[in-house]
């Protein structure tokens, strides 16, 4: 018993949290405007947006598969929307399109990976390539002079104290997305498929219709992110969405999650998105130039994966089954 | 046997695709097939990704990956740059170059080995890193060519009166594939990688260190991005630090277009060669007849799933011969 519950203690989470917490307590102690209204707020926003997506990043890569067109799926579904808000569409109405069209878009990259049995980091480079080909074919570049009706989000919904309703979306989310992977009979599958995919199909599992669902479902996470990356502005240009894939699989990986599928819990992820997002406003505020946040956020990528990897080598001392991820 | 015929129709059916593009686009629009065209700008073009898709296909072959072969360029290209402007000397340059890839291959090799983190991962933020130091260093200004670089990418073999005048550095692409080739083909070496991403534990219990092998092979990968950084920073005179970013996909695009499976064990240096003469000639022959630029990437990620779809059903049609073949081996 007592065993047990000091390896609950030593989780990822755990680290994850202690380390999120020493450098909210630093920044406070070095930087004190970086808790100046404009900035936290702004830095919220940008964690709703980037976690959303790693809901849905999460669930895919549990599966032991992976989605890099993630970007440019979510740069399509912004200028989507940007047309549709050029006619005047409420936010009633964006939200839901929005969901739909990731989720069908996603819902394609599925279908490539199960039925025609393409591992899934070649298929979605392929999909990168059509999505962002076939945008910029499409407009001329961005779509400008969006209403008031476009922007509702960003600028005129705010929860009491000035918080950006984009964090009430994401607190939805996850919660929603806590449950889910918690309690549902669903997650257990996507669990079981990472682990195992031939003995998750000897059991029962439809292996194809699931992971077919988890994109699917993973694309309404990404539409739901879009929406709040695209109206941010009264701009929509093709490359809303670029790079940012390579963001969220680095939010679920720091969260704990193996890339080889199987193992990870959304709690990391959470941490993970956070950790993330806040770098680049921490640079800035303690006076360090905004050229290095990538250099210093692959640094905590590197460490915090090692770490992980330095605790796991001495929990067990078994050659790692080869990981090529897509047995299939 | 049976096996071996079957590789061979894959890079048929390749050279056939190429055949076809290169004829279709050549008859569409005539300036395309003039030799000076297609040597001193369709291979030119190419040459650095596909300098960079050798060592990629062997990290594939062990079921492997790398994520940050752009940046390792890029990097290699922007301490290189800078410590030739800041000595004058073009030695300098190309000694901190071939040492910066050398060092970052090294870094991804150490990581993926000894800490057993999955290479997607470790290459994926190793990508950051160098991304992020170059970035740093460079303070998002452009780094310029040095006299050394400058002879790589546009030294011309040939005076102007020749038929055909030979860019250097398809000269050094040239060697480096025959020594890939020979080396993934030919050599013990090769047959190990393709034993290590077939089934790595078995390798490790015949005796074979698979963690020098893998260290050796991203190594290789560094060095090989430093080269090709040299002749990239020559060709461009400038270069800036998200110049690598869409890179590295571009590379895998080839690597796997030439039949080479992402969960490695199955592959042909050659069929990276044919994956090579297929992109250049898209990426020229779609220019040369105005096709917009966006155009030519949905082509190609076309071009890429027909390939990857096709290979799936001839490699499933193979694999469950094979399966067949070991479970009845393992009751007799």
């Amino acid at each position: 018993m007592n065993r047990r519950k000091k390896a609950s203690l030593m989780s990822t989470e755990f680290f994850l949290a202690v380390f999120l917490l020493v450098i909210l307590v630093f920044m406070r102690i070095a930087a004190k405007e970086f808790y100046s209204k404009n900035n936290f707020m702004s830095l919220l926003n940008t964690y709703s947006y980037t976690l959303i997506a790693s809901i849905g990043m999460e669930m895919i890569i549990l599966t032991s598969n992976i989605d890099v067109s993630t970007g440019a799926l979510i740069s399509v579904v912004c200028l989507l929307l940007a047309a549709i808000g050029k006619l005047g569409a409420p936010f009633a109405v964006l939200l839901p399109v929005a969901m739909a069209a990731g989720a069908f878009l996603s819902f394609l990259n599925g279908l490539l990976i199960t039925k025609l049995k393409i591992p899934a980091i070649v298929a979605t480079l392929a999909t990168t390539q059509i999505f962002q080909g076939s945008l910029n074919m499409v407009s001329e570049g961005s779509i400008y002079d969006l209403p008031a009706s476009y922007t509702w989000l960003a600028f005129k919904a705010k929860l009491p104290g000035g918080i950006p309703a984009s964090v009430l979306i994401c607190l939805i989310c996850t919660v929603f997305g806590l449950i889910f992977m918690k309690y549902s009979r669903f997650s257990r599958k996507i669990y079981a498929i990472g682990n195992n995919k031939t003995s998750a199909r000897l059991t029962g599992i439809n292996v194809e219709k699931t992971i077919l669902a988890t994109y699917a479902f993973a694309g309404v996470f990404f539409g739901i992110s879009a929406v709040i990356i695209g109206t941010a502005g009264q701009r929509v240009t093709t490359t809303m969405g670029s790079g940012l894939e390579m963001t969220f699989i680095a939010a679920v990986v720091l969260g704990g999650t193996s890339s080889a599928g199987g193992s990870g819990t959304l709690l990391g992820t959470v941490f993970g998105a956070f950790i993330l997002s806040m770098i680049s406003p921490a640079i800035n505020y303690l006076g360090i130039s905004s050229n290095w946040s990538d250099a210093i956020k692959g640094a905590v990528i590197l460490i915090s994966v090692l770490v992980s990897a330095a605790r796991n080598i001495k929990k067990k001392r078994v050659i790692p089954s080869v990981s090529g991820g897509g047995v299939s | 046997m049976k096996k071996k015929t079957f590789r061979m129709t894959f890079n048929l059916a390749l050279f056939l695709i190429w055949i076809v593009i290169f004829l279709f686009i050549g008859l569409r629009s005539p300036y395309f097939f003039k030799p000076a065209y297609l040597i001193s700008t369709m291979l030119r073009n190419i040459v650095e990704i596909g300098m960079v898709a050798l060592p990629m296909t062997m990290i594939i072959l062990t079921g492997g990956i790398d994520l940050s072969v752009g940046n390792i360029l890029v990097l290699s290209c922007m301490l290189g740059g800078m410590s030739a402007a800041a000595t004058g000397s073009s030695v300098v340059g190309i000694l901190v170059i071939a040492l910066v890839g050398l060092l970052c291959g090294f870094i991804n090799g150490i990581v993926i080995t000894k800490a057993k983190i999955p290479p997607m991962i470790t290459t994926l933020s190793t990508m950051y890193l160098y991304l992020g130091i170059a970035r740093g260093i460079s303070q998002g200004n452009s780094v310029y060519s040095f006299p050394a670089a400058a002879w790589m990418g546009n030294t011309i073999i040939g005076s102007y009166t020749d038929p055909v005048q030979l860019p250097v550095q398809i000269l050094f692409y040239l060697v480096l594939a025959v020594v890939f080739v020979i080396a993934v083909q030919k050599s013990s070496f090769g047959r190990k990688l393709f034993a290590i991403g077939l089934n790595e534990n078995a390798v490790r219990y015949c005796g074979i260190d698979t963690d020098r092998i893998k260290i050796i092979v991203y190594t290789v990968s560094g060095l090989v991005c430093a080269l090709a950084s040299i002749i990239w920073l020559g060709r461009f005179t400038s270069v800036k630090y998200d110049a690598g970013t869409s890179f590295n996909l571009k590379v895998i695009t080839i690597v796997v277009l030439g039949g080479t499976s992402i969960n490695g064990g199955v592959g042909d240096m050659k069929g990276t060669l044919l994956a090579t003469l297929i992109i250049a000639t898209l990426n020229s022959g779609l220019t040369v007849m105005n096709i917009p630029i966006d155009a030519q990437t949905i082509i190609q990620g076309v071009v890429l799933l027909i390939s990857l779809i096709a290979f799936s059903i001839a490699s499933q049609r193979a694999r469950s011969r094979k399966v067949i073949k070991v479970v009845s081996q393992e009751k007799g």
